[in-house]
């Protein structure tokens, strides 16, 4: 997501065409989904997706990110 | 001949940027030309035509024309295409034109995941009811030189609808040498009836030799 | 000198000098500051909005402190056909016939190295502000780049992510961006440069706006963006160290939006054309600070400031975070009380709010209140026009790298190498893949060449070209500076910024009509650095002059150092030229068999853009060398109207050979006859051209006539490029090779 103090302009154009349309939220804010099917136990994957996370994912400057854990996949 | 009371109709939404442009081409083919706000309706009757123009309406924000298709005057627009009104929309006004359901499929990221600027030859492939149907270059299997400028020009849609599409007639345009990736070449469709037509190149940027090409210049008359 | 630690940290947070602090307690009639018992300068009574103010206008950035004495020698360039240049935003000539040009260049180095999309993107919007503010509507965008070596790591990063700004900004505010230049040099490794360069018109009848704040009781109008963080750095603003985890030192990186961008020229444009506003100025560096107080100041005015009204992202924002904050898409703008519910109904239309913050008032005095409290009272004259000029010590430009004989300049073990059987072919192919001289179409194929339905030759050729839409008369658009040339020597890197691209547009018929420069250097503090400063605008001052082509807006970049490296001293030139129509411009490169190719010299100056030792030149460049340049210049111009000149091209880095080899990019090659020797194929002069020509015109009569010293090279030629029996390249190879190194490198990044 980005980060609080960084301009979401996208957030702020859907804001205008919620508005619009009488379906004003409160705010919007705009951000990126990625699913990593990853191996190993659920902590091994946890720290492997944290370091992918931080290698390229999301850039530090305007970015946060928040790692959700969704479970097992069966092979 | 068009009569002299002829008038096109130009949507224009918050960064639409090639508006003015369109009356050039409004121009060129003897129509007076109004901009159309996307925040009000207009009546249908005074309008012989309506384009859509290109540009970055509301910034290319959540998907390229999502936030435009959902503008009021987009009513007034539908109304006018469901009695058989003449719409185009050029670039971005093809994306609102798909995203507004009135013309088959989706536009989406150029393959190469950047911009694209170029000249791109057309092959026409069947005719829309009334855009660039008078056209003196047009010629199946032949071509029309056109100018490209997009990121998100990448004709995209699920094979049972492409089969209907190409089936039904509503493939106008396809590019001799793909530029973005676009599922089957396609560069440009028409809705069934014909009288809607969108496509990714740009017509208005073709109106004079010193352009680079005078092609785009049949496409209104 | 020993301080209290309270006051040692101001003057650090705020960039403040102790003897600039005494100047404005002085001017504020202020206590002066006081030593303590221990020997220590206590604490002074200013509050931070004080701080802020004077930290903002006084910085390098917005005072130009550091080099106004100098910038002030661009006045004597300035004739009859500027308007209004006073003060104003950027520069604008007349062209006649009611059109008018308003044209600058303005630099974002460092904020592109640390985040190269919004960076660029950044700066791009921040030059179209300086445009629109004007009254003109921009029509066309340029921009100069300088990377370091090559693709590597994060070089090939700051090259994708600039370009994609570049082309993310541009395209989506509709300015085509035709022409520019792009560098690939090591010196730039640590420091690379991006500015940016755009040009408005005004149209007959358009009015000039104007930046001087007027009439009391007129209302100050705040348009666009929401005031945020941006540009701000929260509680430790000096603090250089990143932590991961502290999100407060982070830099608050300013987002540029052109969707909003682009709301606010057709808004502001509408609201000038209707005469509903008196002032209008766009918030850039320093942001509602600088705008208000240059707009009090140059209208010798007062204004009340109520940063209560000021539209916030965040409701935490303190007085000076909202006066520092450079949140991009702002304008200020001075109204009539009448006509302001007209001015925010506009704005609404195109879903901007226009809000009131502030009043025009007789005191010349600029009051800013927040909260109920009056944060400051100042007479905006402090700001602006006593501002501290520093005179940095500087010395007499002296050229050094000094060479009696052009051989010399010649690498022996290169010319070696060069007699060998495929030596020559080698040496080409392998330039013409170097990232220098590779061909830059997939990067300014992100660029849309041609929104706007004025472009007649787009970043494909050498010289952009606009046609103008009443006149239907040829504006042509070119960026100068070679640093390779500047590495050698500043008077003479200075000299060919600007002499070099109105070359090349003399070569297509254009006259240059104005300047506008980017003065992109190191630590001012440093002598050699001040001298190639002070030598660059002495430079500029006299080729201006020469061409009657005033400079007529600018930029300064300081700083462009790192860990005590400086960059090569890069004075970018921005040149805009006329010409009465745009039929049969001589195109760059080779496109048909079967046309004589000539050459065309006035060789005055021989240089080596190798490396040290072997780096300099050898000739003279005085003023009277200078003043032969220009005349062979409109010489050249005139030739290139000789119907049947179907191409020319200046001579360029590498020399003779490797400028013909470029020109291969049209797909047609040609066979060099003429007995000429490899150093005469290699050597870099200053100046050569390069003229292709139909067989049956009478070039070389005509070249003779007007006193020149025509060369027949040879035959432009299908398939092969061919240099007697040296060297044979084949067309196709050569273009699969030139074309595909930056391609390859770019989409590698995908």
């Amino acid at each position: 997501m980005p980060r609080e103090v960084i301009l979401d302009t996208q957030g702020r154009a859907i804001e205008q065409t919620l508005r619009l349309n009488n379906l004003a939220a409160q705010s919007c804010r705009v951000g990126r989904f990625v699913e990593l099917t990853l191996d190993g136990s659920s902590d091994v994957s946890k720290q492997q997706a944290d370091k992918i996370a931080k290698f390229v994912l999301h850039n530090p400057l305007l970015e946060t990110y928040e790692l959700i854990a969704l479970g097992e996949v069966m092979k | 001949m068009t009569p002299a009371s002829a008038r096109l109709g130009v949507v224009r939404f918050p960064g639409s940027n090639c508006d003015r442009d369109v009356l050039s081409l409004a121009q060129v083919a003897g129509y007076q030309a109004d901009f159309l706000w996307h925040l009000d309706h207009f009546n249908i009757q005074d309008y012989q035509a309506l384009v859509l123009p290109g540009g970055f309406s509301y910034g290319d924000y959540l998907r390229a024309g999502a936030l435009s298709a959902r503008s009021p005057v987009m009513n007034s627009v539908r109304d006018f295409a469901k009695r058989g009104g003449p719409v185009l929309g050029i670039c971005n006004g093809f994306q609102v034109l798909t995203e507004a359901g009135l013309l088959p499929g989706a536009l989406v990221k150029n393959s190469s995941l950047r911009f694209r600027d170029g000249w791109v030859d057309l092959v026409p492939e069947n005719k829309s009811s009334f855009w660039a149907s008078q056209h003196s270059q047009w010629k199946v299997g032949g071509q029309l030189k056109l100018p490209i400028a997009h990121g998100e020009g990448r004709f995209y849609s699920p094979p049972d609808l492409l089969r209907q599409i190409e089936d039904s007639g509503q493939v106008w345009f396809r590019y001799a040498d793909n530029p973005n990736g676009s599922l089957a070449n396609i560069a440009g469709v028409l809705n069934e009836t014909g009288n809607v037509a969108g496509l990714m190149p740009h017509p208005e940027r073709a109106l004079w030799d010193w352009m680079g090409s005078e092609d785009g210049r049949g496409f209104l008359r | 000198m020993k301080m209290s630690s309270a006051l040692a940290k101001k003057l650090q947070t705020y960039r403040i000098s102790f003897a600039e602090l005494q100047e404005i307690l002085k001017l504020m009639k202020r206590p002066a500051p006081i030593q303590n018992a221990h020997q220590e300068w206590d604490d002074v009574q200013l509050n931070p909005v004080e701080w802020a103010v004077f930290s903002a206008l006084w910085s390098e950035h917005c005072s130009y402190k550091s080099s106004k004495i100098h910038l002030r020698k661009f006045a004597q360039t300035l004739d009859a056909s500027v308007v209004n240049a006073e003060g104003e935003n950027a520069g604008v000539i007349d062209l006649g016939q009611g059109e008018r040009i308003v044209f600058k260049m303005e630099s974002h180095n460092h904020p592109s190295f640390i985040e190269p999309y919004q960076g660029a993107a950044t700066g791009v919007g921040g030059i179209l502000r300086d445009i629109f503010t004007m009254g003109a509507r921009p029509i066309a965008s340029a921009d100069y780049l300088c990377f370091g070596d090559e693709f590597s790591g994060r070089m090939g990063l700051l090259v994708d992510g600039v370009v994609r700004g570049i082309g993310g900004y541009g395209n989506s505010v509709g300015v085509p961006t035709i022409t520019g230049q792009t560098n690939f040099h090591p010196r730039f490794e640590k420091n690379i440069l991006v500015n940016a360069m755009s040009v408005g018109l005004l149209r007959k009848n358009e009015k000039v706006a104007l930046s001087a704040a007027k009439g009391v009781g007129n209302q100050v109008v705040y348009v666009g963006a929401k005031t945020g963080k941006d540009g701000v750095h929260g509680a430790a603003m000096a603090s250089e160290s990143f932590d991961a985890n502290s999100d407060a030192k982070k830099p608050n990186v300013q987002i540029g939006d052109p969707y909003f961008e682009k709301l606010l020229i057709e808004s502001c444009l509408e609201v000038l054309q209707q005469d509903l506003v008196v002032a209008i100025q766009d918030m850039g560096a320093a942001g509602l600070t600088s705008s208000s107080f240059e707009m009090a100041s140059k209208g010798q005015v007062g204004m009340r400031l109520n940063l209560d009204l000021v539209p916030v992202r965040d409701s935490t924002m303190q007085a000076d975070e909202i006066l520092l904050s450079e949140s991009q898409e702002r304008m200020l703008m001075v109204v009539e009380p009448h006509k302001v519910p007209k001015v925010q109904s506009l704005f609404q239309r195109w879903g901007l709010d226009a809000v009131v913050v502030g009043e025009i008032q007789s005191a010349r005095r600029v009051q800013i209140y927040f909260h109920g409290e009056k944060m400051a009272d100042l007479d905006p004259d402090w700001l602006v026009e006593n501002c501290p000029r520093y005179s940095r010590p500087f010395e007499p430009w002296k050229s050094t790298r000094v060479f009696e004989n052009p051989d010399d300049l010649l690498d022996a073990e290169l010319m070696k190498v060069l007699q060998q059987p495929m030596g020559l072919k080698d040496w080409l192919l392998q330039k013409s893949s170097q990232a220098q001289h590779a061909a830059k179409t997939p990067l300014y194929q992100q660029y849309d060449q041609r929104v706007g339905l004025l472009t007649a030759r787009g970043a494909d050729h050498d010289v952009g070209v606009l046609r103008l839409p009443d006149s239907a008369r040829g504006l042509a658009l070119t960026v100068g500076c070679r640093p390779w040339l500047m590495e050698i020597d500043a008077r003479l890197g200075a000299l060919d910024a600007v002499l070099y691209p109105s070359f090349q547009m003399s070569l297509k018929g254009f006259v240059p009509k104005g300047l506008t420069d980017c003065l992109n250097f190191g630590n001012p503090e440093k002598i050699e650095i001040m001298n190639e400063f002070v030598a660059s605008v002495d430079a500029i001052v006299e080729t201006s002059l020469l061409l009657q082509a005033p400079v007529v807006s600018g930029n300064v970049s300081f700083y462009n150092e790192t860990l005590g490296q400086n960059i090569i001293s890069t004075p970018a030139i921005g040149v805009v030229g006329l010409r009465e129509d745009i039929r049969e411009l001589p195109e760059d490169v080779f496109l048909a068999p079967g046309l004589d190719v000539w050459r065309l010299s006035h060789s005055a100056v021989f240089t080596s853009s190798q490396s040290a030792p072997k780096m300099g030149f050898c000739g003279d460049f005085g003023a009277s060398q200078v003043m032969s340049w220009v005349q062979w210049m409109k010489q050249l111009r005139l030739l290139s109207q000789l119907s049947g000149v179907r191409a020319n091209q200046m001579v360029s880095q590498g020399g003779l050979l490797l400028s013909l080899v470029k020109m291969v990019q049209g797909g047609v090659g040609c066979k060099l006859t003429a007995p000429l020797s490899v150093s005469d194929l290699l050597q870099e002069v200053l100046y050569q051209s390069v003229w292709v020509v139909e067989k049956s015109v009478p070039f070389g009569d005509r070249a003779k006539a007007l006193g020149l010293q025509p060369e027949l090279l040879g035959q432009t030629q299908l398939d092969w490029f061919e240099v007697r029996e040296k060297c044979k390249i084949s067309v196709q190879d050569w273009q699969k090779l030139n074309q595909n190194s930056l391609r390859r490198s770019i989409e590698s990044l995908a």
